[in-house]
């Protein structure tokens, strides 16, 4: 598959508004920058297939994770900055870019975005097939995601659960409060 | 290399998001930025997964009579458990830096090194 108009700008976007948290200085400008990079992501799974995956991540990533930072700044501190953009510095920026050359160096030996058949083994791999064959017959839920998530990996979603559960304890445990309030 | 980007585009995105994310992670100096820094890196795997996932002319694995080719809905679950565990994480984060906040009066990375030292 080849890179479509849509597709690039959405990269773009996404990739302006990465790098928009990471130079902006003021930390609610990041934050925002940060939403709309949520926004743009989960726009980007709708275009790769992915309603579920799509849908999740507009109501976590770009709804409940915002709504996160913005509490976690409203009951601590937005330092007044006199500069728009942070500082670059170099030393970073060497250090970060060498760790980006190898990661790019790895890039050539994965399949083509699209591909299907012996190229790409995680698209018509057995196990793929196996479920999307037999998801429905077993489990009479007509969406696969669902039908894993739910059925054939009920324990990791309990254990999913419980991972939120903890989470939501060790904030309490952390504010020292009772409740949320 | 031209051709190289244009069938593995995702995979460079990719790349360059881990790299923003560790920038952040490195070099913000504000711990706030710092946590945004840990999704920015985690959405770039979850942009991995689910690009590996994809393929050319497949549809949602909602499976219907005649409905095929389906994307591989593995990955997708994967990185449905992956979203909720990044947001438990970042609320069990964002807690903290409102303790440290608490107790010091700062989120600023070098002036909070200097009040513990001190």
């Amino acid at each position: 598959m080849t890179l479509t108009l849509i597709e690039g700008a959405l990269l773009v976007f996404v990739l302006g508004c990465a790098l928009g948290a990471a130079l902006l200085k003021d930390v609610l400008a990041s934050v925002m920058a940060f939403a709309a990079y949520s926004l743009g992501v989960s726009i980007i799974w709708v275009i790769l297939e992915a309603p579920d995956v799509g849908l999740t991540e507009a109501a976590v990533g770009a709804g409940i994770m915002t709504i996160l930072f913005l509490l976690a700044l409203a009951n601590t501190v937005r330092p007044q900055e006199d500069q728009i953009l942070e500082r670059v510095r170099f030393r970073t920026v060497a250090f970060v870019g060498a760790f980006v050359l190898v990661m790019l160096a790895t890039v050539p030996s994965l399949p083509a975005i699209g591909a299907d058949g012996a190229a790409n083994p995680v698209v018509s791999g057995e196990v793929t097939q196996y479920y999307l064959a037999n998801a429905y017959e077993q489990t009479e839920v007509h969406n696969a995601v669902t039908a894993v998530l739910a059925a054939y990996r009920g324990f990791d979603t309990l254990g999913e659960a419980v991972v939120v559960f903890s989470a939501g304890v060790a904030a309490l445990t952390v504010l020292r409060q009772e409740v949320f309030a | 290399m031209l051709g190289l980007l244009d069938s593995h585009y995702n995979y460079v995105a990719v790349m360059l998001l881990l790299g923003i994310g560790l920038y952040m992670l490195v070099e913000s100096r504000n711990l706030v930025k710092k946590v945004i820094g840990m999704n920015v890196f985690q959405t770039g795997i979850f942009l991995f997964f689910i690009t590996l996932a994809f393929r050319a002319g497949g549809n949602p694995p909602i499976i219907e009579d005649g409905g095929g080719p389906y994307v591989s809905p593995l990955p997708h679950v994967l990185i449905l458990t992956a979203i909720v565990v990044g947001v438990s994480l970042t609320a069990v984060a964002l807690a903290l830096l409102i303790r440290i906040y608490t107790e010091y009066g700062t989120l600023d990375e070098d002036k909070l090194k200097q009040l513990y030292y001190d």
